[in-house]
């Protein structure tokens, strides 16, 4: 196996107790080279906790992770050089300005002359003209965007994000994902996860969805999505019709529009075949995907709130 | 874009860890040096009190069974609690800050070993007790001019730059062994009070071990502190109260002791923010 095949992140049979708690419950999946993996879950699913074992700032009570092959307990020195993290919480700096701080981190890495580098990232996440101010003064969205600044620093190879857009503005959330996207076209494999579903659903080739510790999916976006939803096909006819069709998947007439839901995996032709309908009736066909909130939704139940704020 | 700023997908991983070492040894320093004014200013005032309370008007009244004035024997006490305290101060103060903060935890995301967090901090101590010392020797000679009429001559340089070189070491361990299982601002403030205080006090900083009663005389010999003080001593005047090999054999112990406890501190303590 090349080392462009090994996995940036492996997570083998995980498990992570706090005193009778257990925040992480026997979870195993595996990173793709190259893409960018969402975690998502509600509140306390361990998300958190599951990062910070791979950054060893939590101890697994059982089980492995291992960095690019690399078990973070056993060569914690490879995979921290490795890994870049972005933490969900925000970090002040008491005394140093936003360019101290990206000195020494980069130092830490060995890297003690890294100006180029530094003035670069500064850029692309808009601090460099904020570059001698201390970072106690700087706004929460700067802050934020000087952890992942930091994060970059020694170009690791794989990227873990925390909650990268919590609190965040808009505009910190479009310019942090295109760069993003830039640092994956070059490359970095990149796990995040993300309280803003529609986030994860444009940019995660694949997900993994936790609960209570649990793993309870983890796939491709679109594929889970196909499976854990229901397409809505609307056929709207040229005249109104007088009675409803039986069909099994019919839902509501509104109008002349007829709606079904239909497994994702049905195409509108095959409806049209059942209906018997004549392409000649049809006006116009109106198809709504099933979203990665709706799927979420099916996988942790009801209960879990709407409104993106998973 | 520039190609070194490319994202490289090679895997291979090369550590400088002797480069990593010394940006952690440069932050702590550099932390220090933004208060420098403080740092040094507030000891030298201190000495300067000190020296004149006790070395210059109750000092008349003493009288040692050693062949130095009171004030020239308080010099290296002073000299070594300047040390102590500070790189106590340095290296505890560092990471309690970081724990308000929360980039104590950017220690544990990089790499850097716990031998090397250790170290690096412990040399920043060190130094910036060194400092304070050296302030306290200057005030201390231009007291000894004054009062004495004579400046004194350092009667054992290696010996002296020996103690004060464990010594420093010694207490920035300690302070990130205190810093690090403290689990309030409080309690790191008591163990300053209700310990270092009263070591260092009762390490003979102002009296002779030998006016001891011999019950207290018993017990100071438990007391680390008394060992690094009477070797600064024995460097500075060619004086002590105990002997100097036994004196640097203890210190060495004990700095192997802290050294161990800090490392221990490092592996097992709590990076997370308060
Ligand atoms: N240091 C800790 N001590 C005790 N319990 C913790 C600690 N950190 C997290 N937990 C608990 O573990 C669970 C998972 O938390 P977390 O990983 O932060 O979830 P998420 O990031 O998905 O919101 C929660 O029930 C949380 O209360
Ligand atoms: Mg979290």
């Amino acid at each position: 196996m090349t080392s462009q095949n090994l996995a940036p992140i492996k997570i083998d049979a995980l498990v992570k107790d706090y005193g009778s708690l257990r925040a992480v419950d026997n979870v195993s999946f595996e990173m793709k080279p190259g893409e960018i993996f969402g975690l998502l879950g509600p509140n306390g699913a361990g998300k958190t906790t599951l990062i910070s074992t791979i950054m060893t700032l939590e101890e697994p009570t059982s089980g492995s992770v291992q960095v690019f092959g690399h078990d973070v307990t056993k060569e914690p020195q490879i995979t921290k050089t490795l890994t870049g993290f972005v933490p969900q919480e925000l970090i002040h700096h008491g005394y140093f300005d936003v360019e101290e701080i990206m000195n020494f981190h980069s130092g830490y890495f060995g890297l003690r002359k890294n100006k180029e580098r530094i003035d670069w990232l500064l850029q692309k996440l808009s601090l460099y003209e904020h570059r001698k101010k201390k970072v106690k003064a700087l706004s929460g969205g700067m802050k934020r965007r000087l952890l992942i600044a930091k994060a970059l620093v020694h170009d690791p190879k794989v990227l873990l994000l925390d909650e990268p857009t919590a609190g965040g503005d808009i505009e910190l959330r479009e310019q942090l994902w295109t760069f993003v996207e830039e640092l994956k076209s070059q490359g970095l494999s990149i796990l995040l996860t993300t309280h803003y579903i529609e986030e994860a659903e444009q940019l995660c080739a694949r997900v993994g969805i936790l609960q209570k510790g649990k793993l309870r999916r983890v796939g491709p976006t679109r594929e889970l999505v196909k499976e854990l939803t229901k397409r809505e096909i609307g056929i709207r006819l040229k005249q109104e019709p007088t009675s409803d069709p039986t069909h099994p998947m019919f839902l509501r007439r509104v109008g002349s529009e007829l709606i079904f839901e239909t497994p994702s995996t049905m195409g509108a032709g095959d409806l049209l075949d059942q209906l018997n309908l004549d392409l000649k009736q049809v006006a116009d066909l109106n198809i709504r995907e099933g979203s990665l909130e709706d799927a979420l939704r099916r996988v942790l139940g009801d209960k879990v709130a709407t409104g993106g704020a998973v | 874009m520039n190609d070194a700023l490319k994202h490289s997908t090679d895997l291979n991983v090369q550590l400088r860890p002797w480069d990593s070492f010394m940006a952690l040894y440069q932050r702590e320093m550099a932390r220090f040096m933004k208060v420098i004014f403080q740092t040094v200013f507030t000891p030298l005032i201190n000495s300067v009190l000190y020296l004149m309370i006790f070395g210059v008007s109750l000092g008349k009244s003493i009288t040692l069974d050693h062949p130095v004035s009171y004030l020239a024997f308080l010099i290296p006490g002073l000299m070594m609690m300047g040390v102590l305290n500070n790189a106590f101060q340095n290296s505890s103060s560092s990471i309690i800050s970081g724990k308000f903060s929360g980039d104590l935890e950017d220690l544990k995301v990089v790499p850097l070993t716990s031998t090397m967090i250790l170290w690096a901090m412990s040399i920043a101590g060190l130094t910036r007790g060194l400092m304070v010392g050296l302030v306290t020797l200057f005030v201390g000679e231009a007291f000894s001019y004054v009062v004495d009429g004579q400046l004194i001559a350092i009667a054992q340089p290696l010996w002296l730059l020996l103690f004060l070189v464990i010594g420093g070491l010694m207490f920035s361990m300690l302070g990130v062994v205190v810093a690090f299982f403290a689990r309030t601002m409080d309690q790191l403030s008591a163990v300053s009070s209700f310990v270092l205080v009263p070591l260092i006090y009762l390490g003979g900083v102002f009296f002779s071990m030998n006016g001891l009663h011999p019950f207290w005389r018993t017990v100071s010999r438990f007391n680390p502190v008394l060992y690094l003080i009477n070797g600064v001593r024995y460097g500075l005047l060619g004086i002590a109260d105990v002997n100097i090999w036994t004196a640097s054999v203890v210190s060495v112990v004990f700095l192997g002791v802290f050294y161990i406890l800090g490392l221990r501190a490092l592996k097992v303590g709590d990076y997370q923010r308060w």
